[in-house]
């Protein structure tokens, strides 16, 4: 598997291979990684901001989130809807997202609306306009989202519960959609202070992907990014999740056809080595209709629809989730046994090698994948970079990947999933009167 | 003053064509056409097999035995069990994936080009070999009979199954999505005869796209495919164009929130010569963010998260649907804006500068959907060869976009966007809506949620 990654590593950008990332850093203290690739006339531009939900406090819960709405709402040089009227109108489209720990905006447009999208942008992120009207307007548009995403969705609403549950102390406790009191609640003031704590250069990483020079992308970033000032970053998150004493177990009864089950333990931040270890565990167990759980529990004992397993990469100590739907008729405790069984193998017999290399083929060639397109690769730059400190631990990723070994497994599964760690939601299908 | 130059400079830009790359077509004497495209950015191989027919060659009251089929290609084969194919294919990190639409199976498979041999072989043992053993036939149908009803837990995927079920009818094959009862008639006999009959030499088309050895590649997929015994090709239903009715169907979800509602009426076919016309026309309409009916629903009143319309292009003319979801409590308010938006585009139609707009929004867009990489690249070139297209479809886009005059779009906007004969599906807790919904039409049928089936 080593040619994986040596083709990013290329220094010359030849004909319809990328070129090599280069890094710069703006006077106010904006970080700029450019990566030439003229396989299509195309250009992934996106900008970390190093703002989400851990970011917030109760009363203002959701508020990272609404801004992101907001910042299509606006600006001092280009007004309500101007933004996405010019970019379409220049070949381009956008969307945003805001997790836990960031706040993402994600351009693709043709390489001729390259300064329009620098002056679009530089302008919401140096002087974004307040209108109270349009304030109110997307409130409602954000009570959807929720409404669609968590009180109409069966999964959005366990997740919330369970996250809820299994932290007391750490702002992962609210849900990224905000607490419905909070978004009907956040005033001005809020909004403004916000926008001061998130939205400066020096707390942004910019991502340029595609049809570019490097020449272009930094002359531009200099004429429109440079000059807008830095400011103090958020303050750190003191908050440490307190280490859990014992199983949470919340359940849920609402109308449903089918129960769902998930199961979380509390694992390391993204940057530490164990993560890694996990990434490989997440493969044996769920990667695919070899990996063990889909054999045991959807192909042999056909006791769930689906199973799924997978850890959070977060900037604070997050989960290592599992998640599953029975079938219909099946004791929900009966699949969670099963599933415990499963994890306890991890802990009592060491993975065969077999499933070690399978498992790491597999990590590797998804990765691979996420670099096929110029948006896969800048949200990928992006997020190493802000989660891990440094872009280039995307090129040693393969190393650290196989460098793990069955010891590591056995290690890293005793030392995180064990009972007094997990929280256990479940749903079950309401019972008729 | 610098908006005008900004325009003019992207419009020079943008008016430079794209170009399907290169590619060599052959056709084996066993009637499989098969495409060979490099396309060597990424050290990885995409073999993408279409076998013609999908839904649409569905025997009559089997509905889902395309796609069943299609998920148990991989549960054992002459050579390999299911275990062995799943061991090996996740063993090369590589992927493989089937399914149905309207008209075809898609199975690809994706791996690294240093794996060539051992992909071709997998993918294409699945592809001739299958034998379709009882025992997995049994846990595919019981599984799907689950999932089946999981989706009614996800109302927009529910929403989906109704709609079709509702807007075409069970006489038409668009109309028919599998359910418990379809799914309890199809058995291992049944799905051996249709494979039989679908998976022949002459209904196939292979793709192989991404970073190969040209000639090594094309001697290896020639031999393999070769196999595949020639068979007769599917013979296509004559089209059958959906009715334009004034109806409506509530579907009860007692615990919902909010209202998910489609309004619809017949669209177009895939290969209808006004497709361009059309294609820029719902993007003003209902197609990216700042249409017509986001603007409405979402930007202007906050009704909505989201408010879009889709032009579903198959074989057969499809459905042209508004789609959007809205609180219970402003249900009326939402459906009524979502007519007026309707009615606003049938009797203003649109701008010069809104057909200026949506003409560099959709080429600008269109690289990075079908042209950045292998896997797209061969979608384009399976719609081409399913569908009787030629290169041009790629090739000739942009002029055939440039072409579009204002007075055409607007005759098409009169033409297609009508506001009257329309189909409402509406989705909600029905005790609260039930007295608002009935005015959009002068025959209502109610179902519930809960009650087997899409609602036929």
């Amino acid at each position: 598997m080593k040619v994986l990654f040596a083709f990013l590593l290329a220094t010359a950008a030849m004909r319809g291979q990328p070129g090599e990332v280069k890094p710069h850093m703006l006077s106010n203290g904006l970080k700029v990684l450019v990566q030439e690739d003229h396989n299509i006339p195309n250009v992934a531009m996106y900008f970390f901001y190093r703002i989400g939900s851990r970011n917030e406090r109760p009363g203002i819960t959701g508020i990272s989130h609404f801004f992101e709405h907001m910042m299509f709402n606006g600006a001092e040089k280009y007004g309500p809807k101007q933004f996405d009227n010019e970019m379409e109108k220049a070949g381009g489209n956008n969307n945003a997202y805001t997790s836990q720990d960031v706040t993402v905006y994600t351009d693709w447009f043709p390489g001729s609306a390259l300064e329009l999208m620098f002056d679009m942008e530089s302008d919401r992120m140096r002087a974004l306009a307040f209108n109270p009207k349009i304030i109110e307007s997307e409130r409602g548009v954000v009570y959807s989202e929720r409404r669609t995403s968590v009180d109409n969705s069966n999964q959005g609403l366990l997740r919330e519960q369970m996250d809820a549950a299994a932290y007391i102390a750490h702002p992962y406790h609210w849900p990224v959609v905000g607490w419905p009191s909070d978004i009907e609640a956040w005033t001005m003031d809020d909004l403004k202070a916000h926008f001061k704590m998130g939205y400066a250069p020096n707390n942004c990483v910019m991502v340029v992907v595609g049809d570019v020079t490097d020449d272009q992308v930094m002359k531009l970033a200099k004429k429109y990014i440079e000059p807008i000032p830095s400011q103090a970053p958020p303050p750190p998150v003191r908050t440490k999740e307190p280490v859990q004493i014992g199983e949470r177990r919340i359940t849920i009864r609402k109308a449903a056809q089918l129960p769902i089950q998930l199961v979380a333990y509390h694992v390391p931040e993204a940057k530490d080595p164990d993560t890694t270890v996990l990434d490989v565990i997440d493969a044996i167990l769920s990667s695919g209709q070899s990996s063990r759980l889909y054999k045991r529990m959807v192909d042999k004992d056909q006791i769930v629809l689906n199973v799924n397993a997978g850890g959070q990469h977060n900037l604070d100590p997050g989960l290592f989730t599992f998640s599953m739907t029975p079938r219909s008729g099946v004791d929900v405790a009966k699949t969670e046994a099963v599933l415990f069984e499963e994890i306890e193998k991890l802990r009592t017999e060491k993975v065969t090698d077999e499933e070690l290399t399978k498992a790491k083929n597999q990590l590797l060639a998804v990765q691979y994948r996420r670099l096929k397109t110029i948006a896969g690769r800048a949200n990928l730059l992006g997020n190493y970079e802000v989660f891990y400190g440094d872009y280039n631990k995307l090129y040693t990723g393969e190393q650290d990947i196989n460098k793990v070994t069955a010891d590591d497994i056995q290690r890293v599964a005793g030392k995180y999933f064990v009972a007094t760690n997990r929280t256990v939601a479940t749903l079950l299908p309401e019972v008729k009167k | 003053m610098k908006r005008l130059l900004l325009i003019f400079a992207i419009a020079t830009t943008l008016s430079a064509d794209v170009r399907l790359p290169k590619s060599t077509k052959t056709e084996l004497p066993n009637g499989v056409v098969v495409y060979f495209m490099q396309k060597p950015a990424v050290p990885l191989v995409n073999l993408h097999v279409i076998i013609r027919g999908g839904v649409e060659s569905e025997p009559d009251g089997l509905a889902g035995i395309s796609s069943i089929t299609a998920a148990l290609l991989r549960k054992g084969t002459v050579h390999r069990t299911a275990d062995q194919f799943s061991a090996e294919l996740d063993g090369l990190g590589g992927e493989f994936r089937a399914g149905a639409n309207d008209q075809a199976v898609i199975a690809n498979g994706e791996f690294l080009t240093k794996d060539f041999d051992k992909g071709l072989n997998l993918t294409a043992d699945v592809i001739l070999h299958p034998v379709f053993p009882e025992s997995e036939v049994k846990k595919a149908l019981s599984q799907s009979i689950d999932g089946s009803r999981s989706q009614k837990d996800n109302p927009q995927a529910a929403i989906s199954q109704y709609f079709r079920a509702f807007f075409y009818g069970p006489a038409h094959p668009y109309g028919r999505p599998a359910d418990e009862a379809s799914l309890n008639r199809i058995d291992r006999y049944k799905i051996v005869e249709y494979a039989k009959r679908i998976y022949t030499g002459k209904n196939t088309i292979v793709i192989l796209g991404g970073s190969f050895d040209m000639t090594a590649a094309q001697a290896a997929v020639t031999k393999t495919f070769g196999e595949m015994p020639a068979g007769a090709a599917y013979q296509w239903a004559p089209v059958r164009k959906p009715i334009a009715a004034n109806r409506l169907l509530l579907i009860d979800k007692p615990d919902a929130t909010q209202t998910y509602f489609r309004i619809a009426q017949p669209g177009i076919s895939r290969t209808d010569p006004e497709r361009t016309t059309l294609q820029l026309l719902n993007t003003l309409f209902g197609g990216r963010f700042t249409s017509m009916l986001n603007d409405a629903l979402r930007v202007n009143s906050g009704l909505t998260y989201g408010a879009n319309s889709i032009l579903d292009l198959q074989r057969e003319p499809g459905a042209l649907t508004i789609s959007t979801y809205t609180r219970t409590e402003t249900t009326e308010k939402a459906m009524d804006m979502a007519l007026d938006v309707l009615k606003g585009i049938n009797t203003n139609g649109i701008t010069a500068e809104q057909l200026s707009s949506v003409k560099a929004y959709v080429k600008g867009t269109y690289p990075t959907q079908a042209l950045e990489t292998a896997d797209q690249l061969a979608g384009v070139l399976g719609d081409i060869e399913l569908f009787g297209l030629n290169k041009g479809e790629v090739d000739d886009m942009f002029s055939r976009i440039d072409a579009v005059t204002l007075a055409q779009a607007n005759a098409a906007a009169k033409k297609h966007f009508r506001p009257e004969n329309l189909t409402f599906v509406v989705l909600g807790n029905a005790s609260k809506i039930r007295d608002v919904v009935k005015k959009y039409a002068p025959t209502m049928k109610e179902v519930s949620v809960k009650e087997p089936g899409w609602g036929l």
